[in-house]
């Protein structure tokens, strides 16, 4: 076996795992601590497509981010651990069939219509990250500042929640 | 914003400042005391243990009289007038057998209160402290200086010397009896002088 | 290194197993290490002697702490969510571990050459605190939980003026892999990032204020991301017991410490990396005067590891200085001054670059 392969199933066996234990676990702090392996094993899938500024992103973004958030959320709520998260199936028959259809679908189009590219994996560049840094800044600037500015946007937004009026703050 | 400014500086300075503190103090020479090594010199009347000198103790008893934690146990035995048991120090002489001195320092509270009473100084502070014990019947000290056998030699020579004694008392009671009888009969003289001389 | 090891061994995985291990070596050591000169710092400063009883003026103490860790029980107390508290304290290591890959040790020697280096820590210190708030959590403890959410909160908060500080240096040296940094400052002391790198220009004399700035600022965010005095509160003994490690003993609780330790060296090195010199001897090689080429890489190890521990040193300095500061101070600090500072430092290196 080579060494790529055994990384790959290891991340790959993380990723599956975890998010299967997500979606069953029926407390809600495991399912965000689970959580964390699958984006970990989803970003070294990225690093193995070659993909390694994305993968340090998705680190970056959704590990560093995102779930600590996520889980700063579900600590600070009043009496998490005893809500009753339901997880079993209600309606298995339907839910197989309606899965089945939607994921036959996916997988056809993924496998029928799309441009396949084949390429050799030799020359494969160490790094994405100059190509697109030129990438962001010529051909994709305007979604790029538009973005820019819709993060602002939301970041005053929130601040402006955040904050309690002074009026408040008297009474 | 002037303000604003003025507490960056500060926080910055005052930082440097106390750093520059902190970094003299590292070159300064330690204070420690490496204790089991090196130890602090005590001072001169230091209350630490207890010692008794039992060549000097006549068994007085006064010094566990003062005791206010009652740490210290005395047991005497009085000795033969046969027997010599030597002088103290300063010239006391010695008619008690302390066939049991005993001081628990697990309840002493180093008053010193025992030590002035002393007649002839035998009981005193030293400067020893370090006598810690996994045991709290090891703070318990024996300072007799009489073994077991000898203690009940001692007891056994006294009571013995009791009996003779007493025997020989009962004798002359009866044979004073026997006198007063005597002379009650020739003479008749009064009851206090005869009870005198019994009782005597 | 990697290579080299593979064409040692001939086998790839076993190569990438003892490439993956080899930071090991060098942090198990230096934490030993650091454990004992934490406490001597600590013991001189206060005109104390520190532990002097085991081995000559104490030097074996931590070896001898280390051994009595390792037998001691592993308490899992009741209540405790087992399979994550477990976890916790691994994945705590792992991520302080992961930083390793990325830092360059010598020219010779760097985990991975990765051309996002900086980058790539910036982002997996994020299991770091993953894993604290995991430990805080199912550690069952209020204290524990406080300690985790005020931690969490902190590296949050002052991830962005390390990251402002950052790519203003990014912005400078043009690249994000920090063995191309270490290298653009080769030679003398005098071409460090914190002396307006190795361009002779007069961009370089403007340069010199605004890198002091932002080496001060990044040292300051970068002593609350390792949860060091100052910016304690995640650990503060005094009110917090022992924060989100309150719970742990023996072998999970020596894995807290080795991250602790290991994630001070980080933060050192990546000062020394961007703004002074890397790996480089500011005076020179002995190699190079010697004509042992084969001297400089570890000359250079030597180096690294000087400059590392000499920041780390400053850490255990400031820690014995400064009284902790409240949790709103700490907010105050990081919003209202470094943030802003590092916003106008950003400015200014970035328009003195254009010129």
């Amino acid at each position: 076996m080579e060494l790529y392969d055994l990384i790959f199933y290891f991340f790959a066996i993380v990723t599956v795992v975890s998010a299967f234990m997500v979606v069953t676990s029926k407390n809600i702090v495991h399912a965000g601590f689970n959580l964390l392996f699958t984006f970990f094993g989803v970003a070294g899938i990225y690093v193995l497509l070659g993909a390694d500024f994305i993968a340090v992103v998705q680190l970056l973004v959704y590990v560093g981010g995102i779930l600590i958030l996520l889980l700063f959320g579900i600590m600070l709520t009043n009496k998490i651990t005893s809500v009753e998260l339901r997880t079993g199936t209600a309606h298995i028959i339907p839910a197989v069939i309606g899965v089945g259809i939607f994921w036959g679908a996916l997988t056809a189009i993924v496998a029928f219509k799309t441009d396949w590219v084949e390429v050799n994996t030799a020359s494969t560049e160490s790094t994405t990250i100059i190509g697109l840094g030129n990438l962001l800044l010529t051909d994709y600037v305007l979604i790029f500042e538009l973005l820019g500015i819709l993060l602002l946007v939301a970041l005053i937004g929130a601040a402006s929640f955040a904050r309690r009026e002074i009026e408040e703050l008297k009474d | 914003m002037k303000q604003y400014l003025k507490n960056t500086w500060e926080g910055i300075w005052t930082v440097l400042i106390g750093m520059k503190i902190t970094f003299k103090h590292l070159f300064v020479p330690a204070v420690t005391i490496q204790y089991p090594d090196v130890k602090v010199p005590l001072p001169e009347r230091v209350r630490n243990r207890l010692y008794v000198n039992m060549d000097d103790c006549i068994g007085c008893d006064q010094c566990a009289r003062a005791c206010p934690v009652s740490c210290i146990e005395i047991e005497t035995v009085k000795s033969l007038p046969t027997e010599d048991l030597g002088k103290t120090s300063n010239g006391k002489k010695k008619a008690l057998w302390v066939t049991k001195f005993n001081i628990d320092f697990a309840k002493c509270c180093y008053c010193q209160l025992c030590v002035f009473p002393c007649p002839t100084e035998c009981i005193y502070m030293t400067d020893i402290y370090e006598f810690s014990e996994f045991k709290r019947e090891g703070l318990l000290y024996n300072f007799s200086t009489l073994t077991h056998e000898e203690v009940l030699e001692k007891k056994a020579n006294f009571e013995k010397f009791q009996a003779e004694k007493e025997a020989q008392k009962a004798a002359e009671a009866k044979a004073k009896a026997e006198v007063a009888a005597k002379t009650k009969e020739s003479e008749n003289k009064s009851d206090t002088g005869s009870n005198k001389s019994e009782n005597g | 290194m990697y290579d080299f090891l593979v064409d040692l061994i001939g086998n790839e995985i076993i190569a990438a197993f003892i490439s993956a291990a080899l930071p090991v070596v060098f942090i198990v050591p230096f934490v030993i290490f650091g454990v004992l000169m934490e406490r001597k710092v600590a013991g001189h400063m206060q005109d104390r002697l520190g532990p002097m009883r085991v081995g000559y003026h104490g030097i074996l103490q931590t070896v001898a702490d280390f051994f009595k860790l390792l037998q001691k029980e592993d308490i899992v107390a009741d209540g405790i969510d087992k399979k994550f508290f477990n976890f916790a304290p691994y994945l705590v290591f792992a991520g302080s571990y992961a930083v390793y890959a990325a830092l360059p040790f010598s020219s010779k020697y760097i985990g991975a050459d990765i051309d996002l280096g900086i980058f790539y820590i910036i982002a997996v210190s994020g299991l770091v605190v993953a894993g604290i708030l995991m430990a805080g959590w199912t550690s069952n403890n209020k204290y524990s939980l406080y300690g985790a959410l005020r931690s969490a909160a902190q590296i949050v908060s002052y991830e962005i003026p390390t990251a402002l500080i950052i790519l203003s240096m990014v912005m400078l040296t043009g690249t994000l892999s920090l063995a191309e940094m270490s290298e653009m400052q080769t030679a003398y002391f005098w071409n460090w990032n914190i002396f307006g790198g190795a361009e002779w220009s007069f961009t370089k004399l403007l340069l010199i204020p605004f890198m002091f700035a932002g080496f001060l600022l990044f040292y300051i965010s970068s002593l609350a991301e390792v949860n060091r005095t100052p910016f304690d509160m995640p650990e503060a003994e005094s009110e917090l017991v022992g924060g989100y490690h309150t719970e742990y003993s023996g072998i999970k609780f020596s894995m807290f410490f080795l991250a602790e330790y290991a994630n001070m060296f980080a933060v050192s090195a990546l000062v020394s990396v961007l703004f002074f010199g890397g790996y480089h001897s500011p005076i020179g090689y002995v190699g190079n005067t010697l004509g042992l080429e084969a001297l400089i890489p570890f000359e250079q190890v030597f180096w690294f590891a000087a400059k590392g521990i000499f920041f780390v040193f400053v850490q255990m300095w400031l820690r014995w200085t400064l009284p902790r500061v409240r949790v709103d101070q700490l907010m105050t600090i990081c919003w209202k001054y470094l943030i802003p500072y590092a916003f106008l430092n950003l400015l200014i290196i970035g328009i003195i670059t254009l010129i």
